[in-house]
């Protein structure tokens, strides 16, 4: 067999009449994401029953993927969110996934760590929150999991704690967009680095490098791209982990003060998982919804909710682009969309008017992308459209951009709720409501206008800026206080001991970095932490 | 007309929306058109999700339905005859009456703003159009390449397949 013919090797769900753990096993994961991945190949690693429920397909990338942009928004969660504030979030392919995989089958590969103020910011800065723990708690897992994926990046990385080297080389060579991009940071005397990046720079367990297809964010083909779909999950399986795809979770289901499994909907049939653990992995709208959504008489307000906190203080990262006219040819579409990105900003400078900072990337942009969003989502609310977008878009190939990763402040009124409006399952649609506050507005307006700089460094007229917001984080956030938070540092709820929550929901604050490493390395951690409680048969 | 089998839209209102969304892309290639339309059509009729819906906007079916009527209600109030009898510059400044919300018949819109239905047609419009293989063609964007990938991907170099400008080749 051939190193390609095993790569084609599809892992396939257990049918869910086939069930070997549906009355006995040890712990039920629910979603198959960044979180969900790492944990069942953990637990199921150590020799633990592992179920994992996603709502989602379990995807084939040779098959189920294609290069095109429009078909492939069905890797996002579409079902419908009601969004409210003062600048609601457009959610779908923006920030959430839905499949094996979950947000990882779309995401950039933008693989960063937190730096030490990013747990602190309130000590620090006087603003935001303080997470439970520190940069030092989580280094031992950025470690292991970016040896285990092979993550690419250069040898010296110049902020944060972490200075390199990657366990992979840096890419080589990057994009025109990206080069662009490092030029004019240097011209203006802002450090730049090509990405740490969860995509192959060298062969690595079966797995081809990149070939520069520019597609990451709509599935990654060649398996170039590290996902949970096409490593954590497989290897979990391997592990005897039993995956069941297409299930969504309805309901937590209790027994007294403890959960005792959940209620699942696969083709139109509900079905019973019994578990000694759950974890919820279903991401920062999902994971809140199920919890309001799962209240008895017990827990009126919803389970694990005493403090009143779950669906509370939700964070995107503000991610403004600019895209700007150069005179040379710069093919937008070309190689991974993110080769190049700066720190330089990431840290409060006083001076500046506001607390935190922010991330800047060179970002490449495919043509539906760029056209629907420097037409309907343009910072200065108006549009572009009839022969103004025809000509803009005929100069596609003239055009550079960067993307802001921008720090947003912890709010207890953005977010999720119940709106009255019930799904396809009988479940309350969420509401998703989100408003910019003070600091968080000088923090983009500022990002803004160093993005222009970099593109007028570049030789290049910055023209087209548009308001975008990336990831979410928050709604189930963890802390010491059981009155001001939903869960302890390893995940695990103040109220209900057998109930864990992982994922980018138990972010304190957001930090100016992608949070994907961060989610992985806190699942890893919750992932010891499980082990060794069930070993003591302490949960 | 060509003869497509329409989900969700009747006749008039596809001939309509295939109108306004030839004024929108700024193309009236049939072939193009005809694509967006159907496209529309698909994700209208389906009931898989539209993602995020703003509080008190209506949903898709009703808000695309909905909308259309107030542009040829804005057509008549303006000058007194359907959209696609229009001349182009009026169709342009019927639209942007919906985009700005300076609507002449305030009746046609009382279940939504007209620039919430204005900025969700031209978003699904624009995502149809630019995926068209005809208007990568126009634009210089290569489409696919898959399984070969891009070798030069740096500045001034392009692989022998791709496209280059007019005054290049």
């Amino acid at each position: 067999m051939t190193s390609h013919d095993h790569r084609t090797i599809t892992h396939r769900p257990t049918p869910v009449d086939q069930r070997k753990y549906a009355d006995d096993a040890d712990v039920c994961i629910v979603g198959a994401g960044a979180a969900g991945g790492v944990l069942a190949y953990e637990l199921a690693k150590a020799g633990l029953r592992v179920v994992v429920l996603e709502a989602g397909p379990f995807w084939d990338p040779q098959h189920d993927f294609a290069s095109d942009e429009l078909s492939m928004r069905r890797l996002a969660w579409q079902e419908t969110r009601l969004v409210a504030g003062n600048d609601p979030l457009r959610l779908g392919h923006n920030n959430s996934g839905r499949g094996i995989g979950g947000g990882t089958v779309h995401f950039t590969g933008v693989f960063l760590r937190f730096h030490e103020s990013d747990f602190k910011t309130k000590t620090v800065d006087g603003v935001g929150e303080d997470w439970p723990i520190t940069y030092q708690d989580l280094a031992p897992y950025y470690d292991k999991i970016e040896r285990e994926i092979a993550v690419s990046g250069p040898n010296h990385f110049p902020w944060g704690s972490f200075q390199g080297p990657y366990p992979y080389p840096v890419r080589e060579p990057i994009s025109a967009n990206a080069q662009l991009f490092r030029e004019g940071c240097e011209k203006l005397g802002i450090e730049s680095v090509v990405a740490p990046l969860a995509i192959l720079s060298a062969p690595f367990d079966g797995r081809p490098p990149c070939i520069n297809r520019g597609f990451c964010n709509q599935g990654c083909m060649p398996n170039a791209k590290y996902s949970g779909l096409i490593h954590h999950i497989p290897k979990a399986i391997a592990e005897g982990a039993e995956v069941l795809s297409d299930c969504m979770v309805t309901e937590i289901l209790m027994a007294g003060d403890r959960v005792s499994g959940v209620l699942f909907n696969h083709n139109g049939l509900t079905h019973r998982q019994m578990a000694r653990v759950v974890i919820l992995a279903g991401f920062v709208v999902e994971t809140p919804r199920l919890l309001l959504s799962s209240a008895n008489a017990q827990f009126p307000q919803g389970l694990a909710n005493s403090s009143g906190w779950v669906g509370k203080a939700i964070m995107p990262h503000s991610s403004h682009d600019v895209y700007g006219r150069l005179p040379e040819e710069v093919r937008l579409y070309k190689g991974t969309p993110v080769l190049a990105l700066t720190q330089h900003f990431y840290e409060t400078e006083r001076e500046r008017g506001f607390a935190r900072g922010y991330t800047l990337s060179a970002h490449g942009a495919r043509p539906v992308g760029m056209a629907a969003a420097i037409a309907a989502e343009r910072e200065d609310g108006s549009y572009l459209w009839g022969k103004q977008l025809r000509e803009t878009m005929l100069d596609y190939n003239m055009y550079a951009r960067i993307t802001l990763v921008g720090e947003v402040l912890p709010h207890p009124d953005n977010r999720v709720t119940l709106s009255g409006e019930k799904d396809e399952y009988g479940m309350p649609i969420p509401t998703v409501t989100f408003s910019y506050q003070e600091n968080d507005k000088q923090l983009y307006k500022h990002a803004i206008g160093q993005m222009n700089r970099i593109i007028e460094a570049m030789g290049g007229q910055p023209e087209h800026v548009v308001s975008d917001t990336a990831h979410l984080m928050g709604g189930c956030r963890m802390g010491n206080d059981r009155e001001t938070s939903v869960v302890n540092e390893y995940g695990q709820s103040h109220d209900i001991p057998n109930l864990f929550i992982t994922g980018a929901s138990t972010f304190v604050t957001s930090s100016g970095s992608n949070p994907t490493n961060t989610v992985m390395a806190l699942a890893a951690r919750t992932a010891d932490k499980i082990i060794e409680a069930m070993k003591k048969q302490d949960v | 007309m060509p003869a497509i089998a329409n989900q969700f839209f009747t006749k008039p209102e596809s001939l309509l929306l295939q109108t306004v969304v030839g004024v929108l892309v700024h193309d009236h290639r049939l072939e193009v058109l005809t694509f967006v339309v159907e496209h529309l059509d698909n994700t209208t009729a389906s009931n898989i999700g539209e993602s995020q819906r703003k509080v008190g906007v209506p949903p898709q079916k009703e808000l695309y339905r909905s909308g259309l009527k107030g542009i040829d209600a804005e057509s008549h109030a303006a000058y007194g005859t359907d959209f696609v009898a229009l001349k182009l510059d009026q169709q342009e400044a019927v639209l942007q009456h919906v985009a700005n919300g300076g609507i002449q018949n305030q009746e046609a819109w009382t279940n939504m703003a007209p620039a919430d239905f204005f900025k969700r047609l031209l978003h699904d419009t624009v995502s149809a159009y630019y995926s068209h293989p005809l208007v990568w063609s126009d634009i210089g964007y290569g489409g696919p390449a898959y399984p070969r990938g891009y070798v030069r991907v740096e500045k001034g170099l392009t692989d022998p397949w791709e496209a280059k400008a007019n005054d290049e080749s």
